[in-house]
């Protein structure tokens, strides 16, 4: 069996949260046991954004960049686009080579594990290294455990031949299980049958089994990273997996970001490993059922950013959710074709600019006539920014005030910042000025605030999300 | 090049009318624009007809200046519709001028129309942003009120001039469309009113924001060599200045004036040998009030900055020495898109062949209308002038 390193893991969770308390308000229950508040997306939040957050802060915590990337695995139960290679959008907008292996895992809770031990046989990496790609978030229908649980957040692991982290061991068992947790086809809601033993059967039993194929005993370790769809059923496997209440409780992250799905076990390590913990048993399950586990030992570097900032009460929850708002208005909007788009991919992924051959002046987009000396011979030397800079004039667009194809994330997320920000070049003196919506309307957005830019859903149109920048308030990035 | 006069001018009233189309709003400013000719004039004397429109609604986006046309009887007419956003009207009367200086048209119409009242709201937000720069700038969730709204943050930064400011100008301009009966929006308002108006796109509130209005206006535009068949009180049109900009307000070179006003200002001045002190008043394009105050600036009637204290001083209100948008302009008038520039133009000539009632300046020898499309990607100025009667 391959040994692998773990040069880092970056984790995310989205900054909105909802505390239980909003539920038992809303409901006169709260039917997730152990979780106290919850992640939520906001509306232009899905796997492939949380897990770009991840991933940028695993790669800079492990010193390495997306060109360093020779395997990229993308594991999610929610991808937003049920077909199509949503890895070609990540190494993308990740800067990865375009002979990088992609893989995407989806399906299970487990795909996460399951992605880690397939890169893992992806090695050795050499000077590159392998990159996995774990985001989820989970939905249910409103009134049902599942939602009541549904938490987001993402994980990215480097990883590499050396680690400073080292993959000890890993081990799998499947064993069918159905009706457990499922989601049938089409359907965006996961749902289960409810039969409690038998559910809680067939998590210990296969994660026991796995645990039972393991040599290093799983008592030396520090904590016990668990799949968690809820708060108490990670404790039922102590007895399988040899490890007690407070071993597990030392990866929990459950309690506060709610069921991330397949990054559930992952978050747990990455939280673990920033509490410097030295030896993780990361345990993950999918239902159906099949569980993997590895024993990591540390230090692992780790970048995370999970704390909330944002609390919503439930009915600003059921807005984000899509529960109660409205979809984009018959008549669509201003058309921009889907080869038009990707035409400007460079530029909406990567912010690729271009500097003039005949002034030397940055161009964004780098397209037609020189924008400052007018040159028409359209020669740019294509110059990637760093994505910092500030704003230079700003409006917040109230309801009603954005047009037919941002009418959905208004109805979701409410009035939104637009805004002109003037972006560093790479190096000296030199800027360039782009247009972009502003994340998290505070009222603190003002000309000369420094923003640096992030990747978002800008919106769907025709059934194609199309991502591109957004800018974030420097101050607020975590 | 031989000179070109406006000899009539009419237009519809400007608001809310579901019972016309754009068709026949067309025809009511031809009839009116007939009629406002002194000795009368003949369809069969038109040789050229441009009309200005956007198409919202898309209703007859193909073809649209012959259909207007030939439904308002200039059968056989060349006809062609413009198309500049907001400023397509203002373009199709400099078309018409071109067209006379040329020599190839004795006597040219030149109009615009637009219907933007009869659609639903989510189709009439479509509509609204289509000039915008589509692939990034409205890509941002703006459409016009948003990008204007940048505008006025950057000016509001940059200079001596507040919220309240904006609301001036409204409070200004409604008073003036209240004494004109064609306004949609004619009636006064309060500075309080305007100042506590909903927002819209923050600075931006409602009162800030002009209406979606139907309309449409016609000018009528004949050489020198004719001129005297049509009228004795002939009004010159002195200088035709336009430019063009950027689309998208982040390619521009900066976002607290409009280059493209400047450019055709400047131009517009050179050729009529005048300067901004000898204009006796102006028709600006207010779509969004700040627009106002930036029209101040770039059409040389003060320094960079100094709008807001032009307005404070009362310059440009209807009895000050600068008056401007006496008609109520976008703001209180109504900006039926397609119509608004041929609209200035009939407000111009209203005033300077004395038949502008209770609005009536005192002897006005020089106009200026400025028409701008989009957040400043095209704009036109034309300066009038009063000629002394022949």
């Amino acid at each position: 069996m391959t040994v692998s390193g773990l040069a880092a893991i970056g984790a995310y969770a989205p900054r909105l949260r909802i505390d239980a308390e909003e539920f038992e308000a809303a409901w006169g229950r709260f039917d997730a046991a152990g979780i106290d508040e919850k992640a939520v997306p906001d509306a232009d939040e899905d796997a492939v954004t949380m897990g770009i957050e991840a991933a940028r802060r695993a790669l800079t915590a492990a010193n390495a960049s997306g060109t360093d990337v020779t395997h990229l695995a993308f594991a999610t139960t929610t991808p937003p686009m049920a077909e199509e290679d949503l890895a070609a959008r990540l190494c993308s907008i990740l800067n990865v080579p375009d002979d990088a292996k992609t893989q995407t895992m989806t399906g299970s809770t487990d795909s996460g594990a399951q992605a880690l031990d397939a890169t893992m046989d992806g090695g050795p990496f050499g000077d590159g290294v392998g990159l996995v790609i774990i985001s989820d978030c989970p939905r249910g229908d409103p009134d049902s455990e599942v939602e009541h649980a549904a938490g987001a957040g993402s994980v990215a692991l480097v990883v590499d031949d050396d680690g400073p982290g080292t993959v000890l061991e890993r081990a799998s068992h499947t064993e069918a299980y159905p009706g457990t947790r499922f989601r049938t086809g089409g359907d965006d809601r996961t749902t289960g049958l409810g039969v409690t033993q038998y559910d809680r059967d067939a998590f210990t039993t296969t994660l026991g089994s796995a645990a039972d194929r393991l040599d290093v005993p799983t008592e030396t370790v520090d904590a016990a990273a668990v799949q968690s769809p809820d708060g108490k059923l990670p404790y039922r496997a102590t007895g399988a997996l040899g490890v007690d209440a407070e071993t597990i409780a030392a990866a929990d992250t459950v309690s506060t970001l709610g069921d991330t799905g397949a990054a559930s076990a992952f978050l747990g390590a990455a939280t673990a490993f920033a509490d410097d913990a030295e030896r993780v048993l990361i345990a993950a399950y999918g239902s159906g059922a099949s569980a993997t586990l590895f024993v990591v030992t540390g230090p692992v570097p780790v970048e995370t950013a999970l704390d909330g900032a944002v609390s919503l009460s439930y009915a600003e929850y059921l807005r984000r959710r899509g529960e109660i708002t409205r979809d984009e208005p018959e008549g669509g909007g201003a058309y921009v074709s889907v080869p038009s788009w990707q035409r400007t991919i460079p530029q909406r992924h990567r912010l690729v600019a271009g500097r003039c051959s005949a002034c030397g002046a940055l161009n964004f987009p780098p397209t037609g006539a020189c924008n400052d000396c007018h040159d028409r011979t359209g020669e740019f030397e294509a110059v990637e920014l760093p994505g910092t800079g500030t704003v230079e004039a700003i409006t917040t667009i109230e309801q009603g005030g954005a047009p037919p194809e941002f009418v959905a994330q208004q109805s979701k997320s409410g009035q939104f910042d637009s805004a002109i920000v003037v972006l560093d070049g790479p190096s000296g003196e030199q800027t360039v000025s782009v247009p972009a919506q502003v994340l998290q309307s505070t009222g603190e957005v003002t000309i000369g605030t420094p923003v640096v830019l992030t990747t978002r859903r800008i919106y769907t149109q025709e059934g194609v999300i199309r991502y591109g920048f957004k800018a974030q308030v420097a101050s607020q990035r975590r | 090049m031989r000179d070109a006069y406006l000899i009539g001018a009419g237009q519809t009233p400007f608001g809310s009318m579901p019972e016309e189309s754009y068709r026949s709003l067309f025809d009511h400013a031809v009839s009116e624009a007939i009629d406002s000719v002194d000795h009368g004039i003949d369809t069969d004397a038109i040789d050229e007809a441009v009309v200005g429109s956007l198409g919202v609604g898309g209703r007859q986006l193909g073809l649209s200046g012959p259909a207007a046309t030939e439904h308002a009887g200039l059968h056989g007419v060349p006809s062609v519709r413009v198309e500049n956003a907001c400023a397509a009207s203002g373009y199709a009367v400099r078309q018409a001028v071109q067209a006379v200086k040329s020599g190839m048209a004795d006597v040219a119409l030149a109009g615009g129309v637009e219907v933007m009242t009869d659609m639903s709201s989510d189709v009439t937000k479509y509509w609204l942003g289509v000039s915008g720069e589509t692939e990034w700038e409205r890509l941002t969730g703006t459409t016009f009120s948003g990008v204007y709204a940048q505008m006025a943050s950057a000016y509001l930064r940059e200079y001596e001039a507040s919220e309240e400011h904006l609301s001036m100008v409204a409070v200004k301009n409604h008073r003036n469309g209240a004494k004109n009966p064609k306004a949609h929006l004619g009636f006064e308002c309060s500075l309080e009113d305007a100042v506590d108006a909903p927002v819209v796109a923050d600075p931006l509130n409602l009162y800030h924001c002009c209406p979606t209005s139907d309309g449409a206006a016609v000018a009528l535009v004949a050489s020198e060599d004719v001129v005297e068949q049509y009228t004795a009180n002939p009004v010159r049109i002195a200088g035709v200045g336009a430019a063009s900009d950027r689309v998208g307000l982040f390619q521009r070179d900066n976002y607290t004036s409009i280059s493209a006003s400047e450019m055709a200002a400047d131009a517009a001045y050179d050729r009529a040998g005048v300067e901004p002190d000898d204009l006796d008043f102006a028709e600006v394009h207010d779509c969004f009030t700040i627009a106002e105050l930036l029209a101040y600036e770039d059409l040389g009637f003060c320094d960079r900055g100094e709008a807001p204290q032009l307005l404070e001083a009362g310059t440009t209100d209807a009895d000050g020495a600068m008056p401007v948008n006496l008609s109520g302009g976008l703001k209180s008038k109504g900006h039926p898109i397609g119509a608004t520039g041929a609209g200035q133009i009939v407000e111009a000539f209203k005033q300077l062949t004395g038949s502008a009632a209770d609005r009536q300046l005192a002897a006005p020898k020089y106009g200026l209308t400025h028409n701008v499309g989009g957040s400043g990607g095209s704009a036109v100025v034309h300066i009038l002038e009063r000629e002394a009667a022949r």
